[in-house]
């Protein structure tokens, strides 16, 4: 046995694929003090920021989801295609042409026209229960805000929200433990959801326009560069990876500061802090509490041999309240912090993080300013607090406008 | 053009690498590295890469 090996028997081993296990806990914390990584049931975690900060654009990792479907027993059907196609899934060239391709509809020029759009928004939907000094935050505002803010991108109306985030909410059982018996579902909505984005497709080619589907419609003109398939392909990824994480993410904000009232306070004074803000609970509380990786050859890193189809598990949670990085990890909206990976990072860097950076910072701003001394009303629902994570159910009270 | 990128704030995420490949690129230890002085006809993919960069590093002259 080499010293390597020893080392890695040695290593602190996190059952990951527990429930109950959370990225949170003590456990974790004494596992990052002890040792750069631990083993998991998947392969392997990395648990502090410098080594998350290198493995997430290591040339010997690619993204590690890709092989879903099939891990679930999944090898047919539309959603297994899209998945194993998307932009995400792919690696190299195909990856590098896609991305380009996207990038326009994706660029930080359209937040400015979209910011008046999140405003409205926000404030339609906090309209409707300031008066009443209660409500439940995920119902009621940040998954209408979140496919609200969707519906603002594809260019159609409001009232589509409640369909949208159904159709997303049946596609997203695909990412369950219980994806095989869900698989019906989970091919309706697919096919639901790309019909939609054919919709959306010809009424731009009827009206080419400069918003995002038609920027989209745009890179299609050069078929050899985005056929298509790959344009249906690319509208169904952002509605179905905008959603979920944008809501999830701004739930976590709001239980981040009914935890620090004073910081909401803070906040509701100072409205340009929202933008800090937002980095601020990506790094404590991100929705998104791991990003996954897998070794596409054998090689050494920390002298740790890592053999071709490892799985890593960049821990973006633990490696941001890492103590050797953040001397006061407290949640601080004032403080100037090191970059949280709440995007994740590399090549696979969150395509849609310009628009969900804005549409979090204008929430932010006027939830602060017009929901006052926010608290918990009722039993708070959770995910596990492990990969996505986020309330289900968030009944808060504060004080009627 | 001048190109620069404000190494104090890129991440090396290699976004600008992808949007273009002919003017940004890494090294064998995986640093960063660009043309500092690039053909007009390369503006669109200069363009582009500072566009799509998540740290919005890269600065045009």
């Amino acid at each position: 046995m080499t010293q390597a090996d020893l080392h890695k028997d040695d290593a602190p081993y996190l059952d990951v694929a527990d429930p109950t296990f959370s990225i949170r806990s003590q456990a974790v914390m004494e596992a990052r003090d002890a040792s750069w990584y631990a083993r998991t049931p998947y392969g392997l975690a990395a648990l502090r920021y410098e080594d998350v900060q290198k493995l997430l654009r290591h040339p010997k990792l690619r993204q590690g989801s890709y092989r879903w479907p099939a891990h679930s027993g999944v090898t047919g059907g539309i959603f297994a295609r899209w998945w194993e196609s998307m932009l995400l899934s792919q690696e190299g060239d195909t990856h590098a042409r896609l991305r380009r391709m996207a990038n326009p509809a994706f660029s930080p020029k359209l937040i400015t026209d979209l910011r008046p759009k999140f405003q409205a928004l926000a404030n339609r939907l906090i309209d409707q229960f300031a008066a009443k000094g209660e409500c439940d935050f995920i119902a009621d505002f940040t998954e209408p805000y979140a496919t609200g803010v969707i519906c603002d991108l594809l260019g159609l109306p409001f009232e589509k929200w409640r369909e949208l985030a159904d159709i997303a909410g049946e596609m997203g059982l695909a990412l369950g433990v219980t994806f095989k018996q869900d698989l019906p579902v989970v091919e309706a909505a697919t096919a639901r959801l790309m019909a939609y984005a054919e919709d959306l497709v010809a009424a731009r080619r009827a009206a080419p326009s400069d918003d995002f589907i038609g920027m989209l419609v745009q890179a299609n003109a050069d078929k050899s560069q985005l056929s298509d398939q790959e344009l249906i392909d690319m509208i169904v990824l952002a509605i179905f990876g905008g959603i979920d994480t944008t809501r999830n993410q701004i739930g976590l904000a709001m239980a981040m500061f009914i935890e620090h009232p004073d910081q909401w306070a803070l906040l509701a004074e100072q409205p340009d802090l929202a933008k800090a803000a937002v980095e601020e609970v990506m790094r404590v509380r991100p929705t998104v509490t791991w990003v996954t990786r897998e070794a596409t050859e054998d090689f050494t890193y920390n002298d740790l041999p890592i053999a071709a189809g490892t799985t890593l598990h960049l821990f973006s949670q633990s490696a941001c309240s890492d103590p050797a990085v953040f001397a006061n990890p407290d949640f601080d909206i004032t403080a100037d912090r090191k970059p949280h990976f709440g995007f994740g990072g590399g090549a696979h860097h969150c395509l849609g993080h310009f628009i969900a950076r804005g549409d979090m910072t204008e929430a932010l701003k006027l939830l602060a300013q017009r929901l006052r001394n926010p608290r918990f009303n009722g039993t708070v629902s959770w995910l596990p607090d492990s990969g996505n994570t986020g309330a289900i159910s968030m009944p808060i009270a504060f004080d009627p406008s | 053009m001048k190109v620069d990128v404000d190494m104090s704030i890129c991440l090396l995420h290699g976004q600008c690498v992808i949007a273009a490949p002919a003017v940004f690129s890494f090294d064998d230890a995986g640093g960063l590295v660009w043309v500092a002085e690039v053909d007009e006809g390369l503006r669109g993919d200069v363009e582009a890469a500072a566009d799509a960069c998540p740290e919005q590093a890269i600065l045009i002259g």
